[in-house]
């Protein structure tokens, strides 16, 4: 199976290279010549984990797994961690509206944004030891 | 000056000049969309690829590359030869009336030389109706995107085409003129529309090939294209002879046009919107400035702002590389004559919603086919493929440095990966190698 791999640093409470692994990301799937709206979706949710991890987390990488048939987000860092998941999950999940979906902020910790653009997330934490949330994205091949 | 031989301009955009080319690869990192290798004697340009910001231009110690531009020669053939005169042309002369330099420039073998105020005043009133619009069907996602810099919707087409939705459909002053003045002057000299030739005199190295203008529905509406600094000398001989046979003696025999501070504003970053009754508005300017904006849009980032001005050029279009003056100096030009003219606008408002109600100016242009005409066909790269560029860049441990004649380590992978350059042409592998045998 081929598959590609490649990972990128995130450094702490660095706000102004944020989004930069995000943009990485991006710019090997479109080298790739992927539907550009999947891109959006990926490039959309890698940052808002970005974000987090430039926030509350310590420092952190990214990882991108390409498959012919799936890509995968990995981003892991050594910050705080998230206290109770379930509620940062809900918090914003039950006002996103579609408007919220698009958007890359404003919806809490930007988990229920993650989720919808994404085929399967999942996030695992320990408070004071850090985080790791991996998300899944489904490539559609005709 | 690089003419085109026939009466078309060559569909090249640039040209290498070998002779004078030292190979320093300016061109090569300054080339946004990595279009320019010199894997052989001279630079070659991946027509595909370019999307005619004119960054090699500027940055070319030697001159070695040049546009193709209009022979001026060719102008007695035609019957009827108007030039649409960009109002950047007005920064190029210090102290010097527009009215005057229309003159000047009509002298030169044009029929008329046309200003573009009202069309301008048009666009404005416009693109804010349409903003409005906008808040209440949000029928475009935020932050709109301004329709005028050719090379920003080149830029969005090749690497961000989720944003071509972002872009507002109204066509540009320039457009809006060229189509009113064929009609209006092949009615008046009572000729066929297709006699009558419109030239475009401008700043911007992307409109130098004037088949690939902006929209589709927008293709030939100007006929051919000079940049400013190929008629600048003509243009200051002419008001020179003005000024000697006295120039109010000939502002009469002239048509004097109506100009507004709002046209000679345009020329400068934030002209647009300076114009525009919003305050969620940005203007950004710089090639670097306008792709770091626009990858943070993707991220979803700027919804708060309504319209966002690009020009990929320095300050704006005074800093279009083909202008003849250096930026600050018509910056200042362009301000100093604000004071003359103010900021009052010649048309009504309520005139051209009446027209824009009626769907004049806007552009019939779908999203789909911008992609197609400037959404330029790249290479498949497959996951194979990727994993072997890697391998490649870990081998070449490379510092970006240009020396094989790709713009950076990745670039140069890829193509050896393509079959396009030799991976022997890495001096830092060779130098590797070099101290390998060396230290044993």
């Amino acid at each position: 199976m081929t598959t590609f791999k490649k990972s990128f640093n995130i450094k702490k409470r660095d706000f102004v290279r944020a989004g930069e692994a995000s943009i990485n990301v991006q710019n090997i799937l479109k080298s790739l010549n992927m539907d550009h709206k999947l891109i959006r979706r990926i490039a959309i949710c890698g940052y808002e984990c970005e974000m987090n991890v430039v926030m509350h987390g310590g420092d952190g990488i990214l990882t991108v797994e390409i498959d012919t048939g799936k890509i995968m987000l990995d981003i892991e860092d050594n910050g705080d961690g998230i206290e109770n998941i379930e509620l940062a999950m809900q918090k914003g999940y039950s006002t996103a509206t579609e408007e919220h979906r698009e958007m890359g902020f404003g919806a809490g910790m930007g988990l229920p944004n993650m989720k919808v653009n994404s085929d399967m997330l999942s996030v695992e934490s320990e408070k004071g030891k850090g985080t790791h949330v991996h998300m899944e994205f489904n490539v559609l091949t005709d | 000056m690089q003419v085109s031989a026939d009466t078309t301009q060559s569909s090249h955009y640039i040209t290498f000049d070998a002779d004078i080319c030292t190979g320093c690869a300016n061109c090569i990192k300054a080339c946004p969309t990595k279009a320019i290798r010199l894997y052989k004697d001279s630079p070659t340009c991946l027509t595909d690829n370019c999307i005619r910001c004119g960054e090699c231009l500027r940055v070319c110690p030697t001159g070695a590359i040049s546009t193709t531009t209009y022979e001026l020669e060719a102008l007695q053939k035609d019957k009827v030869s108007i030039t649409l005169v960009s109002p950047v042309l007005y920064s190029q002369f210090k102290g010097v009336m527009p009215n005057d330099i229309l003159l000047a420039v009509k002298k030169i073998g044009f029929h008329h030389a046309m200003d573009l105020s009202y069309y301008i005043e048009m666009f404005l009133y416009a693109a804010e109706e349409y903003i409005a619009e906008n808040r209440i069907t949000g029928q475009s996602p935020w932050p709109l995107i301004s329709p005028v810099c050719p090379v920003v919707i080149r830029l969005i087409a090749y690497q961000f085409p989720n944003l071509l939705p972002h872009i507002i459909p109204i066509m540009r002053p320039i457009s809006l003129l060229a189509k009113e003045a064929r009609a209006n002057i092949s009615r008046e000299y009572r000729i066929k529309k297709d006699a009558v030739i419109l030239y475009h005199l401008t700043p911007c190295p992307a409109k130098m090939v004037p088949s690939r203008s902006s929209f589709a529905q927008e293709n030939y509406l100007v006929d051919r294209t000079m940049g400013i600094k190929d008629v600048y000398a003509q243009i200051i001989g002419r008001l020179n002879q003005m000024k000697k046979s006295g120039i109010e003696a000939l502002r009469e025999e002239s048509e004097p046009q109506k100009i507004s501070g709002n046209c000679l504003l345009w020329g400068l970053s934030g002209g647009e919107i300076a114009g525009i009754n919003s305050d969620k508005t940005l203007a950004v300017s710089g090639l670097r400035e306008t792709i770091t904006y626009l990858e943070k849009i993707e991220l979803g980032l700027f919804k708060d702002i309504e319209y966002i001005e690009f020009r990929t050029c320095p300050e704006g279009c005074v800093g279009g590389a083909l202008n003849a003056v250096d930026k600050y100096i018509a910056k200042n030009t362009i301000l100093k004559m604000l004071r003359k003219f103010g900021l009052e606008r010649l048309i009504p408002r309520d005139k051209v919603l009446l027209l824009y109600e009626n769907g004049w100016g806007l552009s019939d242009t779908t999203q789909d086919e911008l992609q197609r005409i400037f959404g330029v066909f790249r290479e498949h790269i497959s996951i194979e493929h990727l994993k072997e560029i890697e391998k490649i860049l870990e081998q070449i441990q490379g510092k970006d440095c240009a020396a094989c004649g790709a713009p950076d380590c990745r670039t140069f992978a890829e193509d050896v990966v393509m079959g396009k350059a030799v991976l022997n042409n890495c001096i830092m592998l060779r130098k590797r190698e070099i101290d390998k045998i060396e230290n044993k």
